[in-house]
């Protein structure tokens, strides 16, 4: 074993390879048709996403009791979607603001496509909130807008800041990920000989002529909006949070939910991109880009997050214990021992035992289990929130409300579904923009910046 | 033209007229006014109308609006229907109310029926009926449902196919006047006759065709306990008891608190012993019974015992009193008799023991009281028991239960099917009755009934024998109905029709008439009125010696709806010989079925009711089905658990159904509740549930609800009974009393109590807030619920549904969590599977001053009202759920669907069910949030009358839906600011409490924590 000099940084991008081939092997999936692979693939999500259109179709035509929801479980899958998708898009703000205020350089090679997929996610979560109302024409009251009834929104409920945290963040995410992509359009458009291609390009890419002074421009904007996104990342998460905590439900109403959510949402966003980053760097030929090492930094932050998760589990428990609080005490122990312990058990071996397996350096950097392992979290991810909402709600305060919640098919439809709508995104994603930021990778790439000879 | 030139010394280049031309000075003048004179005359600014410039202009446009609105064809549409002219009697927007009585049950509650716009939308009881006084139980108030079903039976009919009435009529008289000739019985079989003008119409009707009978059958009646008490005192007619004197009541198999006899006056008298607000003086309870009912569930002590058991049981009990002594003589014979039975009934030894001390200290004020479904043995052992204890003194003779005839014996209706077997009965008429599902199948009646050539059925829907007679002919509902009840003594009562009928119906009663006078074209609207009138006149009016004239006097008892007059009947003492005939019931060392009354199909004839189908058995809480009720030992013996089929057979008969583990059953008993499982009856009610009339023979041994001959066996498969409350296995120690350790039900016994009034509110903390408290100034809706008072019987959710437009949602909606009731009666057991405790508890919204689901709400569609309600602005709802998963009662009932489109394919979406509406309450659509709004259009409709009357509004002027059913007024409902107001006083009751009074929220329904009347030693 040949001995590591820790007091280099590693190579982010393997093998040094020549800039203009960067170009060439980033933009190559822009410039060729899609080939069969890629159309059965989007067969498959287009058909996941007709799911999504038909459980719709079923709930707006006939109303939300196509779905298993009941009294007094209001919200399940359709809540539990939501909360499940905006931490999807967690990962991906936190890979191109948090990590590049950091300086961690590693992040380039994924920052693109975990932004995509942030997007994507959040648009995906922001369907649910207009989906699950009673009755969804009426979505609109949900803006405070002036009218003539006089009528205006409450500013106390937290649901009308999700409104306003998931739709900042979403536009904030959307902005800073278009910046990054204006010097790769300006890449394309000289690559492109197409008349319309040109123009799109041309018009996206805002004029950008690679100059000093473009650059030293689009530098300082991407830092102030680095700085912008930042704080967003860690308030959208804790603004849905509050969705429970502020309410006075047991196993809501829990003071440890901001930090606690914002950790699971980081968790599942790495663990989903992850899982995408595998088939994309293998099926485009970016192994040297998006590299081994950085999977293996990926399952680190996942190691620490799912840590961070599993002590918040446990502290639950000892907080509810020393509340001394008896509804608050029977709603853990109901979710470890009462009629939904499974899908606890299933939440806690996904979400805590199976990621500490990246103690493991093999582990972690075995492509086909770290994979598993990120499955795994992301099935988990989805069960805790299934646990928090529906656990609690089915079982509160007066023992005689409490009632059993089964999903109907519409419910899996949709939850089928929004995976479709995800990744039809993600697909076209792939043909239509550089999924590898062209201009921050070539910045990376060894002897790529002026150097003194290691001075 | 020239400028300098001066208008004095210039001609015009223009002018109208020569005088214009010459400067005329009039012309000037007039030029000067720029008005004609005359037409500023009267200008003046305050004599015109307030009507501004824009004011004009936007009348101008709103009335452009109407027009153009207004020529759209909605009157095509049949929704509007204005008055062209005002009937005198009826103000648009006013409701009218009618008194009336009830024929849901042969008790005959008088009944109050409001109607809008000329259509009944509720019926509450009359408050100047002596019996009932005000309520009605929750049939009562579902019954209105029955005059709006979409399938009632709308025309007469002959073997199926539609007809006219003169075509029925003329056939039928003639097939009568056949079997005059031929001598052929024309047999007319009634439900329980309590009408005297229809008793005269049957005399009428025999004395036209003398070879008539008539039969009384009831599925379930006090016929057993009229039959007993002829025995034992030689009259039909028995006295009611005075339980509001009684200080200790044991109850047999009773449901007299629930469903049994007059329970909504029973229920009235026993809670006058249970008043906390004054000086606490109980009445104890001992209830004896092998099912889990009602009364059973309000008892200090309930022992469980199986009813073959019941006579072995009073003979115990006498024989242990009569060693102190008895207040009638009893000879050897008898002694001998009493001491003849022994033999270990496997019952709770000290529950016993303290029910002998409290008899026997307590001889003339106890009393025990035998159900309707026991042995004539047993009711004859229990009057001689009262007898012994000298309780005949709560005997109140001035109020008996009167009888117009005698119910059908066995052998008679047995002789009947005979006679049609051997064709000697010429027509049946089924006169509102449905022989073919109440009679025992042994009787084989629906086949002897296919012999006979002529069957009448006069019905208001189609049922069993109605399908199966020659002639189907569609009754009035009783809301269109005339009609008389004389049922106890010294009450009579009148039932006048509130709407015309809707269909082509008729009475009943003016059927029979036009029979009588064997001639179709006497029928007229206003023969059975004129008929009755002259009955009235004939006999009520000489009851009562008035001043007034006849049609005065009717006029005011019809407004009345009810006259009082003296009279009581004849006692006479017992007749030990009836005890000396009495036997003991066949042991069986098996199981025993004990058949009941349903608590809301009644005999089935509700059975097309949604409302009542879906109202949560008050025990259970399941709704649309009845089962098997086993006790936990007999479920594990069996090997079955809830929704598993059994097979219960006997002798050759056999009955498949779901199980119900029900605690505190008798361990080898299993009740059934009778009235389910109709097949011909409607969309909504059939196949609902089970028949087990089929397991009833003619040929019983004691009584024929209760078989001790039976077998059971699990069979394979389920059926899915849905109920409004999770079952949770009683003995789960995971979540067994969470409701006293939450604090949601607080009790404690008269000891605790009366030793230290404020025991409840010991170890109370006090909640403060970090808010500033929202001052409510004037007058603040607040509710107080009284648990010592209420029985969950349900009359309140009921009453609910029908004010605030509650829709049906159907069995399998209600399995999903969905029911729409505004309330909920919670019920809670602790103690063990074998004896559970069982606590109730209406739970309703408590608008809470705090209230949690007010401040999730993102649009503010519901929020708090300057009077203290949390209220729902259903139009700015977009359905996020939020306030219900923030509401900690889970009281918020949502609108998963169009419930109304939802149910049954559009069942109650009809024109003619729309019209039960009140047009006061919003009906609501799907995805809207609904629930209790304290009846807001009676308290706004109190406050408008307040202001037109110039005085200030009073919490007592109004009453909601719930209060007004409560038959024992354990709901009070008032302004909480006004000190005078028995709810404050009732707010600051030692026991007063809140449900999770911890959290904060501080609700407005204050409850009155339930005091058992339990021994001292005990505590």
């Amino acid at each position: 074993m040949s001995v590591v000099d820790h007091t280099k940084e590693l190579s982010v991008v393997e093998g040094k390879p020549a800039l203009r081939s960067l170009d060439d092997l980033i933009s190559k999936p822009l410039e060729t048709k899609p080939d069969k692979k890629f159309f059965i693939a989007l067969s498959i999500t287009l058909s996941m996403m007709g799911l999504f259109v038909i459980g719709l179709g079923l709930t707006f035509w006939y109303g939300v009791g196509m779905w298993g929801n009941n009294n007094p479980v209001g919200w399940a899958f359709d809540i539990v979607n939501f909360v499940f998708w905006v931490g999807i898009g967690h990962a991906g703000t936190l890979i191109s603001a948090i990590l590049f205020l950091f300086r961690q350089k590693w992040r380039t090679g994924i920052a693109r496509f975990a932004e995509g997929m942030t997007i994507f996610a959040v648009m995906t979560a922001l369907l649910f909130p207009l989906i699950h109302v009673g009755r969804p024409w009426l979505d609109g009251w949900l803006m405070p807008y002036p009218n003539q009834h006089g009528l205006w929104v409450n500013f106390t409920s937290p649901l009308l800041w999700d409104v306003f945290a998931v739709s900042t963040y979403f536009i904030v995410s959307l902005i800073f990920w278009y910046v990054g992509l204006i010097p790769d359009f300006a890449t394309l458009r000289e690559r492109t000989s197409t008349k319309i291609k040109k123009a799109v390009y041309s018009t996206f890419s805002l004029g950008w002529r690679f100059s000093n002074r473009h650059w030293q421009h689009y530098e300082m904007v991407y830092l102030i909006l680095a700085g912008f996104a930042t704080p967003l990342v860690l308030s959208v998460h804790t603004i849905v949070s509050f969705d429970f905590a502020v309410s006075i439900l047991p196993g809501w109403h829990t003071t440890i939910f901001p930090p606690y959510f914002v950790a699971g949402a980081v968790f599942s966003g790495f663990a989903m991109v992850q899982n995408v980053l595998i088939f994309v760097r293998k099926i485009f030929n970016y192994e040297h880009i998006i590299t081994l090492d950085t999977l293996e930094k990926m399952n680190k932050i996942m190691l620490v997050t799912g840590s961070m998760v599993g002590y918040a589990y446990a502290m639950e428990f000892f907080i509810a214990w020393y509340s001394g609080v008896q509804p608050e005490q029977f709603t853990f122990l109901n979710r470890a021992f009462g009629p939904y312990a499974w899908a606890y058990w299933i939440m806690v071996s996904c979400n805590v035992i199976t990621p500490q397996l990246f103690w493991f350096k093999k582990i972690r950097r075995s492509i086909p289990i770290m994979f598993v392992v990120a499955v795994f979290v992301n099935v988990g991810m989805w069960f805790e929130r299934f646990v928090i909402v529906v656990t609690s709600l089915s079982r509160d305060y007066l023992p005689s409300s409490w009632a059993y919640y089964t999903p109907t098919y519409v419910d899996f439809m949709i939850l089928i579904g929004s995976f479709g709508f995800f990744f039809t995104w993600i697909l076209l994603f792939t043909k239509a923009l550089p999924v590898v930021s062209i201009a921050e990778v070539k910045a990376v790439v060894d002897d790529a910046q002026p150097s003194h000879k290691g001075h | 033209m020239n400028d300098n030139r001066n208008s004095n010394d210039m001609k015009k280049d223009f002018w109208k007229s020569i005088k214009d031309y010459n400067d005329d000075p009039e012309v000037l003048e007039v030029k000067a006014n720029e008005f004609m004179e005359g037409v500023t005359d009267d200008f003046d600014e305050s004599k015109l109308s307030g009507i501004s410039r824009r004011k004009f202009i936007a009348l101008l446009s709103a009335s452009t609006a109407f027009a153009a609105t207004a020529c759209t064809d909605y009157r095509d549409k049949g929704e509007i229907v204005p008055y062209n002219k005002r009937p005198e009697e009826i103000l648009t927007g006013k409701a009218n109310y009618y008194a009336s009585t009830c024929t849901g049950c042969s008790q005959s509650c008088g009944i109050l029926v409001k109607t809008r716009e000329g259509r009944p939308i509720k019926i509450d009881g009359n408050p100047d009926h002596p019996i009932n006084n005000g309520k009605t139980c929750a049939k009562g108030q579902a019954s209105i449902l029955n005059l709006y079903d979409p399938e009632r039976l709308k025309y007469p009919m002959i073997q199926g196919r539609r007809s006219d009435w003169k075509n029925v009529d003329q056939e039928i008289i003639s097939q009568l006047n056949d079997s005059k000739k031929l001598n052929k019985e024309i047999s007319i079989v009634t439900g329980t006759l309590v009408s005297p003008a229809m008793k005269k119409l049957f005399d009428d009707f025999t004395s036209q065709y003398p070879n008539t009978k008539v039969y009384q059958i009831g599925l379930v009646s006090d016929q057993i306990r009229r039959e007993a008490w002829l025995e034992s005192y030689g009259s039909y007619d028995y006295p009611a008891i005075k339980f509001e004197e009684a200080t200790i009541i044991l109850s047999l198999d009773s449901d007299f608190l629930g469903n049994e006899g007059s329970f909504i006056e029973n229920m009235q008298k026993y809670t006058k012993k249970r008043e906390v607000i004054d000086k606490v003086s109980f009445n104890r309870l001992y209830v004896a019974e092998g099912r889990m009912s009602v009364t059973g569930a309000m008892a200090d002590y309930r022992i469980s015992i199986s009813p073959d058991l019941q006579y072995q049981f009073v003979l115990m009990l006498m024989g242990e009193l009569i060693k102190s002594g008895s207040a009638i003589n009893l000879s050897n014979d008898i002694l001998s008799k009493i001491n003849s039975v022994s033999g270990d009934l496997k019952i709770d030894k000290t529950k016993v023991a303290h029910l002998l001390k409290d008899l026997n200290s307590n001889r003339g004020k106890s009393i025990i009281y035998a159900g309707d479904t026991l042995s004539n043995d047993v009711h004859v052992a229990v009057n001689l028991l009262n007898e012994i204890l000298g309780n005949t003194t709560l005997y109140d003779y001035s109020s008996s239960f009167k009888s117009l005839m005698h119910y059908a014996k066995a052998e008679e209706l047995s002789q009947l099917v005979d006679s049609m077997n051997n064709d000697k009965v010429g027509v049946v008429i089924h006169l509102d009755s449905n022989p073919v599902f109440t009679l025992p199948a042994d009787f084989g009646y629906e086949s002897a009934l296919k012999k006979v050539t002529a069957t009448i059925s006069l019905t208001e829907a189609v049922n069993e024998t109605s399908t199966l007679c020659k002639y189907a002919l569609p009754i009035n509902n009783q809301l269109e109905s005339w009609g008389d009840a004389n049922y106890r003594s010294s009450v009579y009562s009148l039932q006048q029709p509130v709407i015309a009928p809707i269909f082509d119906t008729r009475q009943k009663e003016a059927v029979m008439l036009t029979w009588i006078s064997g001639e179709p074209s006497t029928y007229k609207d206003d023969v059975y009125h004129k008929y009755l009138m002259s009955y009235f006149n004939n006999s009520a009016y000489s009851k009562r010696n008035r001043l007034s004239d006849e049609k005065s006097f009717w006029y005011s008892a019809l407004h009345d709806g009810v006259i009082s007059y003296e009279e009581e009947i004849q006692r006479s003492s017992f007749r030990l010989n009836s005890f000396i005939n009495t036997k003991q019931d066949f042991q069986s060392n098996g199981y025993t079925v004990h058949l009941t009354e349903s608590y809301f199909v009644g005999d089935g004839r509700f059975a097309n009711n949604g409302w009542l189908h879906e109202v949560p058995h008050p025990i259970n809480k399941i709704t649309w089905d009845n089962y098997a009720s086993i006790s936990p030992a007999l479920a594990k013996e069996l090997n079955v658990e809830m929704n598993d089929l059994i097979e219960i057979s006997s002798e050759g008969k056999t009955l498949t159904l779901p199980v119900l583990v029900q605690p505190g059953m008798a361990d080898k008993t299993i009740n059934i509740e009778l009235g389910y499982g109709r097949t011909v009856v409607g969309d909504v009610g059939n196949n609902v549930g089970f028949n087990a009339i089929g397991l009833m023979t003619k040929n019983y041994s004691s009584s024929p609800f209760v078989n001790n001959n039976v077998s059971i066996s699990k069979v394979n498969g389920k059926h899915k009974l849905v109920s409004t409350q999770e079952h949770h296995s009683l003995d789960d120690t995971f979540v067994k009393d969470f409701h006293r350790i939450r604090k949601i039900i607080q009790e404690g016994t008269v000891e605790e109590y009366n030793n230290d009034p404020h025991f409840l509110h010991h170890e109370k903390h006090e909640v403060f807030g970090i808010t500033r408290e929202h001052k409510y100034t004037g007058v603040k809706w607040a509710m107080s619920i009284d648990l010592n008072k209420c029985t969950s019987c349900t009359a309140c959710i009921t009453s609910c549904n029908v004010e605030n437009n509650i829709p049906v949602v159907g069995k399998d909606q209600v399995e999903r969590g969905r029911e729409m009731h505004w309330m909920r009666l919670d019920r809670y057991y602790s103690g063990t599977p074998e004896d559970p405790i069982i606590s109730n508890q209406p739970m309703l919204c408590q608008h809470c001053d705090n209230a949690p689901c007010e401040n999730v709400c993102p649009v503010n569609a519901t929020n708090h009202s300057p009077d203290g309600l949390n209220q729902m602005a259903y139009n700015r709802c977009v359905g996020t759920r939020y306030c219900s998963n923030n509401c900690p009662y889970k009281v918020r009932r949502y609108n998963f669907f169009d419930f109304r489109d939802h149910f049954e394919d559009e069942y109650y979406q009809n024109n003619l069910t729309a019209l039960i509406n009140n047009p006061e309450v919003t009906v609501r659509s799907r995805g809207v949030m609904e629930k209790c709004t304290f009846c807001v259009q009676r308290i706004m409709e109190a406050r408008s009358d307040a202001i037109a009357e110039g005085r200030e509004l009073k919490g007592a002027d109004v009453v909601t839906a719930c209060q007004q059913a409560c038959p024992t007024n354990a709901i009070v409902f008032g302004d909480a600011n006004d000190p005078e107001s028995r709810i404050s006083k009732l707010r600051k009751h030692n026991l007063a409490y809140h449900v999770l009074e911890e959290l904060n929220i501080k609700p407005n329904v204050t409850y009155i924590a339930k005091l058992r009347n339990t021994h001292p030693e005990e505590n």
